[in-house]
């Protein structure tokens, strides 16, 4: 494996190994045996190519009142032994010893009964020959041996024959060795694939139906885990949800009851007082509900579930609703350039990362400055813009102006540093980019780009 | 406070928050109405299927039943009373689930007095009786007469202006989009391009504008009405 080089147990290796050595040796085993059964036949029928020469020659021993001799004209015992390939020599020897014809140099012939014969190895001359006595029932011995040269190409040609095979065998089972365990581990490749491809909010189980047998209780336990996982992200939503409630109503009652105190008759000093604990209501509901929106952006909870086709012009309308009172009382332009611009998300996360960019924008924009939100297509891509005429943000800032609580130094507006970080988390999610363009002191432009709809 | 301009309406508030609803009270009680207060949703039903109160504000996190779930049971019996939800958590889910129980109009906690005011005003007016006249700053509108007078004198409107003013005056701190615009005035004649009701508006706030009234451009989207705000 490519990503852990030390790891100790890869199922492909081990089953390669044993796979790859079995039928090896199994291709050894069988081609020696083929090898050996083979030259042994060879050898046989060549021996018994000796016996007959072996058995005439004997025919022709007369033995009459000269003694014992061959009664063959010397071209027939030549044309009698005569052979291609080997030199054949041959012997006729009394029962005691006398040699009655043919060659004086041949090894001793074994002990034998009458009428009885055997092969065996020896030498004449240097070179190694194999050889047949044959005892005739008169008692006398007959020897033919030849020298190994067509047994010796006939081994070599066995042993080829038997090699080649026996090569493209290894050849071809360690090829299909490796195909079957590669084909054997694929639901586990296609398993990893899966896993890898998915988003890290995504716990719905692995299908088990695709997981082989052996690995199902591996997928089982995990599926385990992913639902309690998914349990417990549930109760986390759910917290989330009575938190905001929790959170948002005592505020609620604290802005209205500041908001009639200052439609009274109040004393300056007084009114100033209630005037900033109003504004640090109104601060701490924006804090609220920004990290409400930030814990919600980041629950594991029912990912892919709520994605659903929205276009952004719907979401920009929407906030047209939201902001513009807003705007108006800051004295800002707040504009819309919209085009209808679809894509797969989550409508609430989606308004709050426009909230988001929206109340950025204003708050850091001066009166009489311009807010311009813009939807669209653009090369494929649903695109969402931001443009405010507002001190811009510095290059070195653009990237740190992401993290959480981060703000940028001297500048003026109560922000909490969490907007563009929700911004993010939530562009993160929906998988698109977000992007500042921005010349310092001439507004910044934040531009989110989302994977066009399938 | 413009609230005033309609007295004794009998409003129901169902909160469960002692401050928030105490706030509540207090505000549309100064006004003039005759407002009840109900910290549970079961007291709320029942204080609902005996009185026919003309607005009900309904907090969505109630101790017992839910919110939602009064909402149902009130429009199960056909109960013609305006709603308007209160909600604290999420605010796209909570609206599309509140309107689709019949919710006339939604509120996302926390919500400034102005705003809160303005929502109540617009659902109040909404279900106007015929014929009744309305004031806002120095705009008098006798809605069945169709006349507009400014500081008593009458002003001269086209059936186009007229019905752009019904639609803003129905739906202040409202922005209205020049689609939304559009398609409410199809019934008066015939279909209006996005130019046509540019023309239109400027001509209205020329006309109305005196009254101390105003109708904001909201750049390339639509318009939003200010009237009655303080």
């Amino acid at each position: 494996m490519r990503e852990r080089p030390l790891a100790t147990t890869s199922i492909r290796r081990r089953l390669l190994v044993f796979l790859v050595g079995a039928l090896l040796l199994m291709g050894v085993v069988a081609g020696g045996v083929t090898y050996w059964v083979a030259l042994r036949s060879a050898n046989d029928a060549y021996d018994r190519s000796l016996l007959d020469p072996a058995l005439d020659i004997a025919d022709y021993i007369r033995i009459d009142s000269t003694g014992a001799h061959l009664d063959l004209p010397q071209k027939a015992l030549e044309v009698l032994v005569y052979d291609h390939a080997d030199t054949v020599i041959y012997q006729v020897r009394s029962d005691n010893g006398v040699i009655i014809n043919g060659d004086a140099d041949l090894p001793p012939a074994p002990e034998m009964g009458l009428d009885e014969h055997q092969f065996f190895d020896g030498s004449s001359r240097g070179q190694r020959i194999r050889l047949i006595a044959y005892r005739a029932p008169n008692g006398y011995v007959v020897q033919v041996g030849e020298t190994l040269n067509k047994r010796d190409r006939t081994a070599r040609e066995l042993l080829l024959a038997a090699l080649v095979p026996t090569l493209l065998f290894a050849a071809a089972s360690i090829g299909l060795a490796w195909l079957g365990v590669a084909r054997g581990l694929r639901p586990l490749a296609h398993m990893r694939t899966e896993l890898l491809g998915r988003s890290p909010r995504d716990l719905r189980p692995i299908a088990e139906a695709s997981a082989p047998i052996e690995i199902a209780p591996v997928v089982d336990a995990f599926n385990e885990l992913l639902r309690q996982l998914q349990a417990s992200s549930t109760m986390q939503q759910r917290f989330l949800a009575d938190a905001a409630h929790q959170l948002r109503t005592p505020l609620a009652g604290l802005q209205m009851h500041l908001e009639l105190m200052m439609r009274r008759d109040l004393a300056p000093d007084v009114r100033s007082e209630v005037q900033r604990m109003h504004g640090a209501t109104i601060r701490a509901s924006r804090l609220a509900n920004q990290l409400l929106a930030l814990a919600k952006a980041e629950s594991v909870a029912d990912q892919g579930k709520r994605m659903e086709e929205v276009d952004l012009m719907t979401i920009a309308g929407n906030a047209a609703q939201a902001w513009s009172a807003m705007a108006i009382e800051r004295h800002i332009d707040l504009g819309f350039a919209l085009a209808p611009a679809p894509v797969l998300g989550d409508p609430s996360l989606l308004t709050e990362l426009l909230d988001n960019l929206i109340d950025n924008a204003l708050r850091y924009t001066p009166a009489e400055g311009a807010v311009t939100v813009g939807t669209g297509v653009r090369n494929g891509k649903p695109m969402l813009t931001v443009e405010d005429t507002g001190p811009g943000i510095a290059a070195p800032e653009r990237a740190k102006v992401f993290e959480r609580f981060y703000r940028i130094a001297g500048t003026k507006g109560d922000g909490s540093g969490l907007g563009l970080a929700i911004v993010k988390e939530i562009v993160d999610r929906h998988k698109g980019f977000v992007a500042i363009d921005s010349c310092e002191g001439q507004g910044a432009r934040i531009c989110v780009s989302f994977p066009g709809v399938a | 406070m413009s609230v005033t301009l309609l007295p004794h309406m009998r409003m129901l508030v169902v909160e469960d928050d002692r401050l928030l609803a105490d706030g509540l009270v207090t505000l549309l009680s100064r006004a003039g109405h005759a407002v009840d207060h109900a910290a549970t949703g079961k007291y709320a039903d029942s204080l609902l299927t005996r009185t026919a109160y003309d607005l009900l504000v309904l907090d969505v996190g109630l101790p017992d039943i839910d919110g939602f779930e009064v909402l149902r049971r009130l429009r199960l019996r056909r109960s013609p009373t305006s709603v308007l939800v209160l909600t604290a958590r999420d605010a796209v889910d909570d609206r599309v689930h509140g309107l689709d129980l019949g919710a006339d109009d939604y509120l996302t906690k926390p919500f400034s007095v102005t705003e809160f005011e303005a929502r109540v005003r617009a659902l109040l007016r909404r279900n106007l009786p015929l014929g009744t006249t309305l004031s806002i700053a120095g705009l008098s509108i006798d809605q069945s007469a169709k006349r507009v007078r400014i500081h008593d004198k009458p002003v001269d409107l086209t059936p186009r202006e007229w019905a752009l003013l019904e639609l803003f005056v129905t739906r202040p701190g409202r922005v209205l989009s020049k689609e939304q615009i559009a398609e409410s005035l199809l019934n008066v004649d015939g279909e209006l391009s996005p130019n046509a009701i540019e023309v239109h508006v400027s001509r209205l706030r020329a006309k109305i504008e005196p009254a101390g009234v105003r109708i904001r451009t909201v750049r390339g989207f639509g318009y939003l009405w200010e009237g009655a705000d303080e």
